[in-house]
């Protein structure tokens, strides 16, 4: 009889679960420039994760083939969407391989990173 | 579980909930780049709060001769940052041979390393099956005691130049497993050596690191194949020290908070079973979503 009880209240627990929104690591989604794309300079890069970020503990860097660092603006979220975070560009950037590496702390104090390139057509 | 068990149990997990707000968030398995998902047939190198409720597994034919179908869920933990218990446990359908629980299993795990450029992490754990927990068709007259070494590592350090690669991830898991008595109403309970691997392929670093994949659900999954293996290495009966093993090929959803996870179950011999199973898992990350509360570890003991 024990055991049948715990047994639905496993499955009334899996099924509460299941219905929980909650707050989690900030996986990236989509990126603008796309990652692995090829696209003319771009004025800012969006970086859109699966949860609201915390812009003053996340942050992008840009860098160049060979290493050269790009300059770029201090990150901010859209704010229409916590989870979009952007960086304006410094400059016109010239044709070649970039390479984005960025880390996040979501709302909920999780930490993630990554990194990607995308080319800018001559 | 018997009731004193139980009781114990729900003591344990009350004093603990007691002590939640004390300590932050920590993460599950990630290491650098990487997050390992929870696997099947062997651990994932991580430890975290979490909780795999179900675990179904359906066997044609196990390796006593039975058709067989399991129901069981296996609970996380975080004491400290890196360190954890589990509880395990779960009713079994077996034809022949009845219903019945199996006897409790409970683990002590610990993230000893992760190299975050490497996208490697290992734990080591002990892991104890106490006799005398489950109904008395399906219980142990004797504990068995695992030590296991879990490792992981991710492909991502590969040069640009192999990006294609660079989503793929290995795990293993290498343990022993030694009964508490060495005999039981005269034959011997023999010592097994254990060992087994995954390769994976991670669509959601693929997507955030070699290429965007437009379709939501596709970006989500994780192809897997899991080898699980098992031989008798001392104290066996003659004739009985065949390895055993099973092959897992399946996908798992990885989504923010949950996953889940299906695989067949092939064994690569008949005395490992016969038939192809079929094992499905819905796994929830604790420290996701309580990240405040009960998926946070109980003390802030060693925390960079």
């Amino acid at each position: 009889m024990m055991r049948r009880s715990i047994l639905k209240i496993a499955a009334a627990l899996a099924f509460a679960l299941a219905a929980t929104a909650a707050n989690a690591h900030a996986q990236l989604e989509k990126a603008t420039p796309a990652v692995g794309s090829t696209v003319a300079p771009p004025a800012e890069i969006r970086l859109k994760f699966s949860e609201g970020v915390e812009p003053r503990f996340s942050g992008v860097a840009l860098s160049a083939e060979g290493g050269a660092a790009v300059p770029l603006g201090a990150p901010s979220v859209d704010p229409a969407d916590n989870s979009v975070l952007i960086v304006k560009v410094g400059k016109t950037l010239a044709p070649g391989v970039y390479t984005v590496t960025w880390h996040a702390v979501s709302v909920d104090t999780h930490k993630t990173q990554g990194s990607f390139d995308f080319t800018v057509k001559p | 579980m018997t009731t004193s068990s139980s009781r114990a149990v729900a003591g344990a997990l009350a004093g603990a909930a007691a002590f939640l707000w004390l300590s932050p968030a920590f993460a599950h398995a990630v290491c650098g780049d990487r997050i390992f998902p929870a696997t099947l047939g062997i651990d994932d190198p991580g430890v975290g709060d979490e909780l795999a409720l179900p675990t179904l597994t359906y066997l044609p034919q196990n390796s006593g001769g039975s058709q067989e179908f399991d129901a069981s869920f296996s609970y996380t933990k975080t004491i400290f940052p890196g360190f954890g218990l589990s509880i395990s446990d779960g009713p079994t359908w077996l034809r022949p041979g009845g219903y019945g629980w199996g006897d409790v299993d409970t683990e002590a795990k610990y993230n000893f390393l992760c190299i975050p450029e490497a996208e490697f992490m290992a734990s080591v754990g002990l892991d104890v099956t106490w006799a005398h927990t489950g109904t008395p068709n399906m219980t142990n007259p004797y504990n068995n005691y695992t030590p296991v070494l879990d490792a992981g590592l991710g492909f991502g350090a590969l040069p640009k130049s192999l990006n294609l690669l660079r989503p793929f991830a290995v795990t293993a898991e290498l343990s022993e497993t030694v009964p508490g008595q060495s005999s039981t109403g005269g034959n011997p309970n023999p010592t097994s050596l254990n060992w087994g691997f995954t390769v994976q392929y991670s669509l959601p670093y693929y997507n955030s690191h070699v290429g965007e994949i437009d379709n939501d659900f596709v970006k989500h999954l994780i192809p897997v194949t899991e080898f699980t293996f098992s031989k008798p290495i001392s104290n066996f009966a003659p004739g009985t020290n065949q390895t055993t093993g099973t092959i897992q090929p399946g996908v798992i959803y990885m989504a923010d908070t949950w996953q889940f996870a299906l695989e067949a179950i092939v064994p690569i011999n008949s005395a490992s079973g016969r038939g192809t199973g079929v094992v499905g898992e819905l796994h929830f990350f604790f420290d996701d979503i309580f990240p405040n509360t009960l998926g946070k570890p109980i003390s802030k003991w060693g925390q960079p």
